[in-house]
């Protein structure tokens, strides 16, 4: 994990890849989506030098597998899912994962009214501390603009699921943020 | 439809407008209320989201460990108090949004996209004869090459019929609506569906900018502005 400020991952591409030499404008269009990656990193991770190296080692593939690119207006998109698989694998890695006990119980406990200035920090750390399931969705919807059917393509669900887990995440939140639970069909509830 | 599909609809996809749905929240006023907070909700979120994910909570990433810290929490009264400023802050957000022009015209900007949503994706540039027709009676000329642009399409908007047009690039296709007729004092950032919006005043009118997912679209804009001549009224 690193903790500076890193290279700039494009740049250490070519250098990791003797030989291989960047095409000015496939250097430029990785470089411009650079901060939308990492955006979508960081929530996922939900820690800036976890998100920092999944972003270079996302590059670092992208880059292996540029001939897959055929569009440079797909590149969002196609950056965003090898983003997103490479946050899976870290997670795969990575299993165990401790919470303070303090927030699992806040994410829990009863409804919390937003502060006057502070409801969108409340709800920053609500999204913060969704479990993965209901946060992946929410990101790749909001953050990557993906369709509720390409988002079920990519987490391997039906579509009807990923409508579900979005409704649930939104209705989590809602409650954090001092609203009323939605009713559940699937009796879980929103807190 | 039944309350119950219509709000997992409204949970789960907050900008969509189905017709369905739209039959069901016109003699359903709980539903049409709940559309309506879970879309300011689904604004802040987007705020949030948007923004890096700074401050992180304690701790709470990969690694960190169970421990306990004593809270300190406030008086019962001063959560009253703060219910009722935001209660009053969020009437008055609320209104002041509803009054603005700007708000109105992105509105109906996304939901004329939405009417359209074959028109991003066009994967064919369009020819040149089918982007002069799409300019043709708005009064503008056009910097940019045909081979951007994949979408070409003269659409009845707001009274008139404006170019409607999507270019391809970096960051995906944009959609980019020349708006002759409607004059912003402005630029005017929206979002709305999973779309990310900008109207800004060019000539004596304005250019609307749209495009999936979140980020910042002002370099696009500024390109646009750059392209697009606007020609005397009457050529």
């Amino acid at each position: 994990m690193r903790n500076s400020q890193p290279e700039s991952p494009v740049s250490s591409i070519s250098t990791q890849l003797p030989g291989a030499h960047a095409p000015a404008q496939l250097t430029q269009l990785f470089e411009s989506l650079r901060p939308d990656l990492l955006r979508f990193a960081h929530w996922l991770a939900r820690d800036r030098a976890l998100a920092e190296d999944i972003v270079q080692e996302s590059l670092l593939r992208a880059w292996r597998s540029r001939d897959a690119l055929k569009e440079p207006g797909a590149a969002r998109a196609w950056l965003l899912t090898i983003v997103r698989r490479e946050h899976a694998r870290l997670y795969e890695r990575k299993r165990l994962e401790l919470v303070p006990l303090e927030d699992v119980l806040e994410t829990q406990a009863s409804p919390r009214l937003a502060e006057p200035d502070g409801d969108l920090f409340t709800l920053h750390h609500a999204i913060m501390r969704l479990p993965l399931e209901y946060r992946e969705p929410l990101v790749l919807q909001v953050v990557g603009g993906f369709s509720t059917e390409e988002i079920a393509r990519e987490l391997a669900l039906t579509p009807t699921a990923v409508l579900t887990r979005l409704f649930r995440a939104r209705n989590k939140l809602r409650v954090i943020c001092g609203m009323a639970a939605a009713p559940d069909s699937d009796g879980e509830g929103a807190a | 439809m039944r309350c119950e599909e219509a709000r997992l609809q409204i949970g789960a996809e907050p900008g969509r407008a189905d017709p369905a749905l739209e039959q069901h929240l016109q003699s359903c006023a709980a539903c049409r209320q709940f559309r309506e907070e879970m879309r300011t909700l689904d604004a802040n979120i987007r705020r949030v989201l948007e923004g890096p994910p700074e401050p992180e909570p304690a701790a709470v990433g990969a690694g960190a460990a169970v421990r306990l810290r004593p809270r300190i929490r406030p008086p019962a009264w001063r959560q009253w108090a703060l219910a009722a400023s935001v209660t009053l802050a969020t009437f008055a957000v609320l209104a002041l949004w509803l009054l603005r022009p700007g708000e109105t015209l992105a509105r109906d900007v996304v939901a004329h996209v939405r009417d359209e949503p074959e028109s991003w994706l066009a994967a064919q540039h369009v020819d040149a004869a089918s982007i002069d027709a799409a300019l043709r009676g708005a009064g503008v000329e056009l910097k940019v090459t045909s081979d951007k642009i994949t979408y070409a399409q003269s659409c009845w908007f707001r009274g008139h019929y404006v170019p409607h047009l999507v270019v391809q690039t970096a960051r995906g296709p944009v959609t980019v609506l020349i708006l002759r007729h409607e004059a912003v004092s402005r630029r005017h950032e929206f979002h709305e569906g999973g779309m990310t919006g900008v109207i800004v005043p060019d000539g004596t009118g304005s250019l609307a900018l749209l495009a999936r997912g979140a980020g910042n679209i002002d370099d696009i804009a500024r390109q646009m502005q750059q392209d697009v001549r606007w020609l005397p009224q009457g050529t």
